[in-house]
This record gives structure tokens, C-alpha cells and sequence, in this order.
């Protein structure tokens, strides 16, 4: 039904040529040559700032040998146009709502590509730990009802690609986590993935004859192992729900037993301490 | 202590998001003004690349944290229309990430 035919216009010459350096010509060895052409754009014309900020934040685009290119690059321009980082990030965050809030799979590789190039530009700075958390929770709570009889349309039982895209994340980005209040985090954090990845593992949508992809399991095991080689995996959905119990009372020993507990603090708190 | 009063800052920087995609930021202005004090607005058009999915969005960057309510209880559920007359529900909310450029602007030398 969409197939109007609306002959394309064509794009811009400037559009062009800042999509061809920074999505065809970017690679790690002419990195400084394309950082030099991209900081002699006219940055004060609101349509190049545009259109430069949304091919920056097009990590999904790039092949993923120049992803950490165009983070660095980004990186790296944002020194000199402040604007820059925070558009860029804002542009990505926004991308990755706008993608759970329409669950399809056709934006797989792009979810995939894009939460990979978030981890980059964390490693280059461009946001905070605790940013990079609030991507993680959005991924397990967010229409996610926990609930085995309540189906959630954005988060439905076969989709099981979360879990994939929070491993992605915790891949590009996660062994950084390895001291102060982002080990915290980390470490709280998984306690809530685990949650999730138990709730989706146990819904009765798997059975005998349909059962939940082994190679889901490989790619959630090693990346738990890989960040915490000593980690125990709860085997079973009751015994993480009350390790989640545990720690709402430590941390939020005043709350109410009806109350839910906030993902998005924990580490915020243990930090502070 | 410093670090309990940081990581308490109250959140300024919200999204308007949901936007009608054809919107320009001048047309935005003109509908939402005026913007109560704030430091920071950033308009950003849609990515084109989002099939279905493609709406404009804004952000400010609040003085004032009562401002905001203020502002959210007018434009949260605001109907926007584009110039089909099509509507735009805009959603209001504080966006995900808080940083916001800083205010000296270095000349690139280039």
C-alpha cells in the first residue's frame, strides 16, 4: 500500500558530498583528512549543521570497520563545534526510541549497528556511564510487563532481540565498567538483565516443539561471563525476582511493599554512598 | 556531600518530540512562543531514513525547573498540524540525555 511513486529530488550537492566522505570514504587511515574537510563545513548555515549532525549520528550506515572512525571523529569535531556532541547523541538516543516504540524487525541490523555506535562514542567520551545505563533499562522495561498473561505489543514473547541489542551495548562498551560507580551499575544492572532475560526465557510462548533460540542463550552467556568471569547465573526466574527483592530493601529500605523498584537509580544511590 | 548535591541536580532539558516532519523551526517558534527563560533550543528535523517513524523534535534547555510544568501541561497532548492539516500529537518529556553545549564558542581556526 505505500508504494506512491514520487520521483526523487535530488539531493543537494553539499548533502552529497558530507554522505560520501563520512558513510563511503571514512576509514581509520584517512581519518585526519576527513575530520579536516568536515571542520571546513559552513557550520554557521542551519541546513549543513542539519544534515552534517544527522550523517554523524548515522552510525548504522558506516560498515562496522569505520564505526570507531566516525566516533573518533566525531569525537573529535566536537571539540571544535560544541553543538556537535550533544545533537548528535540526542539524535541517536532519539533513534532508539523511536525504534522500540515500533518493535518491527526490519530495524534489526540498524538497532543492532546504531546501540554499537552509542557504546563507541561512550568510549570517546561524548556521554556518560550513567547515560549509557538508561539506554540498558529503556531495553528491559520499557513496555515490558513482566507478566507471562499480559502481552506487551512493544515487546511481545518471540521477540527476543533485546537481549541481543543489550549484549551488543555491554560488548562495545561494557568492559569499561570495571571500577567505581559504573562497576556498581554494572553489577546492579545485570542482576535486572538476568530478570529479563529470564522472564522472556520462561515464557510459556516456548515449548518442546518451539523452543527459545539456543543461540540467544550463547550470545547472553558469553557476554555475562566475559564481563564477570565469576558471576553465578540465576537459573531460574523466582530465585533472580527475590535477588532483586534483596536489593530494594538494601537501597530502598523505606519503600512499600507495592512499591516498584527504580531501575534507572540503583547506581545513582551506591555511588553517592 | 558534592557528590550527593550532583547527582540530585534537578533535570532542565526536555524534548518536545513527535512533531509534524514537514514543521520548520520558525513555524515551531511561532506556535510554541514564548518560550519561558531558557539557555538552550535546538530544533532538529526528522530522519528521513525512519519509514513511518519520521517526526521533527526540539529541545530546550530550562532556567527555571517550574517552567517546565508549565510548559509540559500546555504542550504535552498539544496538537500540532502540518500544513495538510494533518495532526501531530507532541509529547513532552525530559529528554534522556541532560548535557547541553557549552555557551563560549571557540573559533575554529580550521
Amino acid at each position: 500500500p505505500e508504494t506512491i511513486t514520487t520521483p526523487k529530488e535530488e539531493e543537494p550537492p553539499m548533502h552529497q558530498f558530507i554522505r560520501k566522505i563520512l558513510h563511503e570514504d571514512l576509514q581509520k587511515s584517512n581519518e585526519e583528512k576527513i575530520l579536516r574537510l568536515m571542520r571546513k563545513l559552513n557550520w554557521d548555515d542551519n541546513e549543513v549543521c542539519s544534515v552534517a549532525i544527522q550523517h554523524l549520528a548515522g552510525g548504522w550506515r558506516v560498515r562496522a570497520s569505520a564505526r570507531r572512525a566516525l566516533a573518533r571523529l566525531t569525537a573529535e569535531l566536537a571539540a571544535w563545534q560544541e553543538s556537535v556532541a550533544p545533537a548528535v547523541v540526542d539524535a541517536i538516543l532519539e533513534e532508539i526510541r523511536v525504534t522500540m516504540e515500533d518493535p518491527h524487525p526490519r530495524y534489526n541490523q540498524r538497532r543492532i549497528a546504531t546501540v554499537r555506535y552509542l557504546g563507541e562514542l561512550y568510549n570517546y567520551k561524548l556521554l556518560d556511564s550513567k547515560d549509557v545505563f538508561t539506554v540498558l533499562y529503556s531495553r528491559i522495561t520499557f513496555g515490558v510487563t513482566n507478566d507471562h498473561s499480559n502481552v506487551s505489543p512493544l515487546d511481545p514473547p518471540d521477540n527476543v532481540f533485546r537481549i541481543r541489542l543489550v549484549c551488543a551495548l555491554l560488548e562495545t562498551c561494557g568492559a569499561y565498567f570495571n571500577s567505581g560507580s559504573s562497576k556498581k551499575r554494572l553489577d546492579y544492572f545485570l542482576v535486572f538483565f538476568q530478570n529479563y532475560y529470564l522472564f522472556k526465557y520462561s515464557d510459556p510462548f516456548w515449548t518442546e516443539e518451539n523452543k527459545f533460540p539456543i543461540y540467544v542463550n550463547y550470545i547472553y552467556q558469553e557476554c555475562l561471563t566475559s564481563l564477570r568471569p565469576k558471576i553465578v547465573l540465576y537459573t531460574n526466574w523466582q530465585e533472580c525476582k527475590d535477588a532483586i527483592e534483596e536489593i530494594r530493601l538494601t537501597l530502598y529500605p523505606e519503600m512499600g511493599e507495592e512499591e516498584q523498584y527504580d531501575n534507572d537509580d540503583q547506581g545513582e544511590d551506591s555511588a553517592a554512598d | 556531600k558534592d557528590k550527593k548535591a550532583k547527582a540530585h541536580r534537578p533535570l532542565t532539558k526536555i524534548i518536545l518530540r513527535r512533531l509534524p516532519p514537514t514543521m520548520t523551526e520558525e513555524a515551531f517558534l511561532e506556535q510554541v512562543s514564548p518560550i519561558p527563560e531558557h539557555d538552550h533550543f535546538y530544533f532538529a528535523k526528522p530522519d528521513p531514513s525512519l519509514g513511518n517513524n519520521v517526526y521533527s523534535r526540539a529541545y530546550i534547555n530550562f532556567v527555571n525547573v517550574e517552567d517546565i510544568y508549565l510548559f509540559r501541561d500546555k504542550f504535552d497532548g498539544y496538537v500540532f498540524l502540518d500544513e495538510k492539516g494533518l495532526e501531530y500529537v507532541g509529547i513532552v518529556e525530559y529528554a534522556p540525555f541532560q548535557r547541553i553545549p557549552k555557551k563560549k564558542k571557540k573559533k575554529d581556526p580550521k
